[in-house]
């Protein structure tokens, strides 16, 4: 038992301390709403109408940014992502966990009647990444499969945001504001990088802030405003690897930046749990199933896509077979942040965004799932 | 007098109060003023089932007496497949007598709704997912209560604002109070729509979505109507409260409203015929008072 638990411990020190927080903060948030939301309605939807703007349009722009930052700095060397055809897999396979998630979710709201929800598919594309990266990290421990689901995260969430941006424009657009102010958003940025500004403030308040502006009058969602400018902080030379805790001697911009986030990002998540994941748990509709069916779908997905990548002449990672890819699949599953991110997206207030955020909380049962396969099919810690 | 003889005598006694009580239920409870506005309220009926064709056939029934000329819908006007032929089986078809007569029916969309439906003609919708029109010193809000963005709300206030009808009614699907006990209110959308009801003094609310007939007690001021059982039913689904004024959830049912000057009569009637509910409001004479309104993210 001992022994367990010190592996256990062992286990969660190995993970960036950004993954520890997302695993306290959003849960305590996600539970405080559903106890305010199912006990005091309507002060409950005052305080969520009255402050996601600032929580899902602001402070999870840091959120993601920080995402972004461990795609960055995949991408040096030692990165997951160094050389980029390392990626080549898990984006073929993300593109078949997005295609048959997507497929999933309109034939299911289809056949159940539910004509409305048609227009949130976005969010059928899901892929919590801190989540199903802790439930990876529990089964298979330090593998191949755990950067390759991450990657596959990444990547589908990648297409997803890409939809939310082109496909689901917000507010009254003016695209050609919002290109400009890009342009000198991206241009400033580089400047900075050029010069060697290593203070990530003046990134965050001079190129970010132009960017968020940007976002926001182009009609893109805003919480992306630094996905283009994270890339340009100056960072490592290598990299540990993907949500790994950086060395404690690096004081490389990106590092810096992480440091100094972490903090406020826990209180983001905690507010982004608080004002998104308060849903009524009685009388919603059979449409709320939507995003775990369309989640359902992702192994499926995700495994065919694989075959005809590897049918194609790419090649799995060491030690991944095909159930460690099936396994995969039902860990990418969980959609939360991301799913409520998506759902509140693509989707105004009202009962047809309850029933997708309630969706998304449920497939947090995709950690679950992740588990009984990896019983099942005697993967990761199972396989001893 | 003998035991049968005596027994006899009872039964026809019953027959002739039960007899009575039916023709005087299915008496027409409305005053039917000449120069009023007259209409319908149905919701959740689009089933096409034989239930929907049987209230189909009393609306027409009471059209006879009660000479509507138009009908509310209040969402879920379709269920399951949404193509032309459906709209022929769960629409045009049952009322096929009222359309022939030039009634006109005026829909917002529910969750089972296809939006693309909002232009199908005979709903009067143009395309719109939230309207408004008028007839006489009536304006009527279709509303979306699916999907509440800032433009609707913008749109809803300001109609709301410009509009110097006596009398301002909503509808739409989601309940913001309901008994219902398989979905009840709708909060997160009350919340925003019932500050701007209580500022521009709306007078009546009417929604569908709960299987069930059920008036509520004035909430600030407001009366509230829960009519989703023109197809539709959910036997014994209603949880009453402080809230229920009055409820009826063991049979399909339909909503005939009448509004003369300040008065405003309704009737709630079964599939049989039986009339369920009804009574008479005076219209509310409020001050626009401010209330502090919420807006939902600014996107």
């Amino acid at each position: 038992m001992s022994e367990v638990l010190s592996r256990r411990r062992r286990i969660a020190l190995r993970v960036s301390g950004f993954v520890l927080d997302y695993l306290i903060a959003l849960p305590v948030g996600c539970a405080a709403a559903l106890v305010w939301a199912n006990t005091f309605p309507e002060s409950y939807y005052r305080f969520a109408h009255a402050t996601a703007f600032l929580v899902n349009d602001v402070g999870i722009a840091f959120f993601f940014a920080l995402i972004t930052k461990e795609v960055a700095e995949a991408t040096i060397p030692g990165g997951a992502l160094h050389p980029w055809r390392r990626a080549a897999l898990p984006v073929a396979a993300a593109v078949g966990s997005v295609v048959v998630s997507i497929a999933c979710y309109l034939a299911f709201v289809h056949n159940a009647g539910e004509h409305m929800l048609e227009g949130g598919w976005v969010a059928a594309c899901a892929i919590d990444i801190p989540g199903s990266y802790i439930i990876a990290r529990l089964i298979f421990g330090r593998h191949p499969a755990v950067p390759f689901l991450l990657l596959l995260a990444i990547s589908a969430d990648a297409i997803g945001l890409a939809c939310v941006a082109v496909l689901q424009p917000i507010g009254d657009a003016h695209v050609a504001i919002g290109l400009g102010l890009m342009a000198v958003a991206v241009g400033s940025a580089a400047v900075l990088r050029h010069r060697g500004v290593k203070n990530f403030w003046l990134y965050l308040l001079g190129p970010g802030t132009l960017s968020w502006c940007a976002l926001f009058l182009g009609g893109v969602h805003p919480a992306l405003a630094l996905v283009p400018i994270v890339p340009f902080f100056p960072h490592g030379r290598h990299d540990r690897g993907l949500l790994v805790e950086p060395e404690p001697q690096a004081h490389d911009t990106l590092t810096l930046f992480e440091r100094w986030w972490r903090l406020p990002v826990e209180g983001v998540l905690l507010l982004f749990g608080l004002v998104n994941a308060g849903v009524p748990l009685h009388g919603l509709e059979t449409g709320m199933w939507a995003i775990p069916i369309a989640a359902l779908g992702r192994p499926i997905g995700i495994v065919v896509a694989a075959g005809v990548a590897i049918a194609a002449g790419l090649h799995l990672p060491e030690r991944v077979g095909w159930r460690e890819l099936l396994v995969v699949g039902c860990t990418a599953s969980i959609g939360l942040v991301f799913a409520l991110f998506f759902a509140s997206a693509v989707m105004p207030l009202g009962p047809l965004l309850l029933e997708m955020k309630m969706g998304a909380l449920v497939t947090v049962a995709g950690g679950g799932l992740a588990f009984a396969a990896a019983r099942l099919l005697r993967v990761g810690r199972f396989a001893r | 007098m003998d035991r049968k003889c005596a027994t006899r005598l009872l039964t026809t006694l019953l027959l002739v109060i039960s007899g009575w009580w039916s023709v005087t239920a299915q008496e027409f409870a409305l005053p039917s003023a000449p120069n009023s506005v007259k209409f319908a309220a149905i919701g959740d009926n689009g089933t096409g089932d034989p239930p929907q064709y049987e209230i189909a056939n009393q609306m027409t029934r009471f059209h006879a007496k009660f000479p509507f000329d138009r009908v509310i819908m209040l969402g879920d006007n379709i269920y399951g497949g949404q193509g032309p032929q459906d709209l022929v089986k769960k629409f045009s078809q049952p009322y096929k007598a009222l359309l022939d007569m030039g009634v006109k029916f005026y829909a917002s969309l529910g969750n089972h709704d296809d939006p693309v439906n909002s232009r199908y003609p005979l709903w009067n919708m143009e395309g719109q997912q939230y309207y408004s029109y008028s007839t006489k010193n009536v304006r009527f809000f279709a509303l979306d209560s699916n999907k509440v963005d800032q433009k609707e709300l913008a749109w809803l206030e300001n109609a709301l604002k410009s509009s110097q009808d006596e009398w301002k009614i909503c509808y739409f699907h989601h309940p913001l109070y309901s008994d219902g006990g398989t979905h009840g209110p709708s909060v997160d959308v009350r919340v925003v729509f019932e500050p701007l009801f209580v500022t521009y003094g709306v007078n009546v609310v009417f929604s569908g979505h709960d299987h069930i007939y059920e008036r509520l007690t004035p909430q600030k001021g407001i009366y509230y109507f829960v009519e989703g059982a023109g197809g539709q039913l959910r036997k014994g689904d209603t949880n009453r409260s402080a809230t229920t004024a009055m409820a009826f959830d063991q049979d399909q049912s339909f909503m005939l409203v009448e509004i003369d000057g300040n008065q405003l009569s309704f009737q709630a009637i079964s599939r049989t015929g039986t009339t369920v509910d009804s009574g008479t409001i005076q219209r509310q004479v409020r001050p626009a008072a401010p209330v502090a309104r919420l807006r939902p993210p600014a996107r």
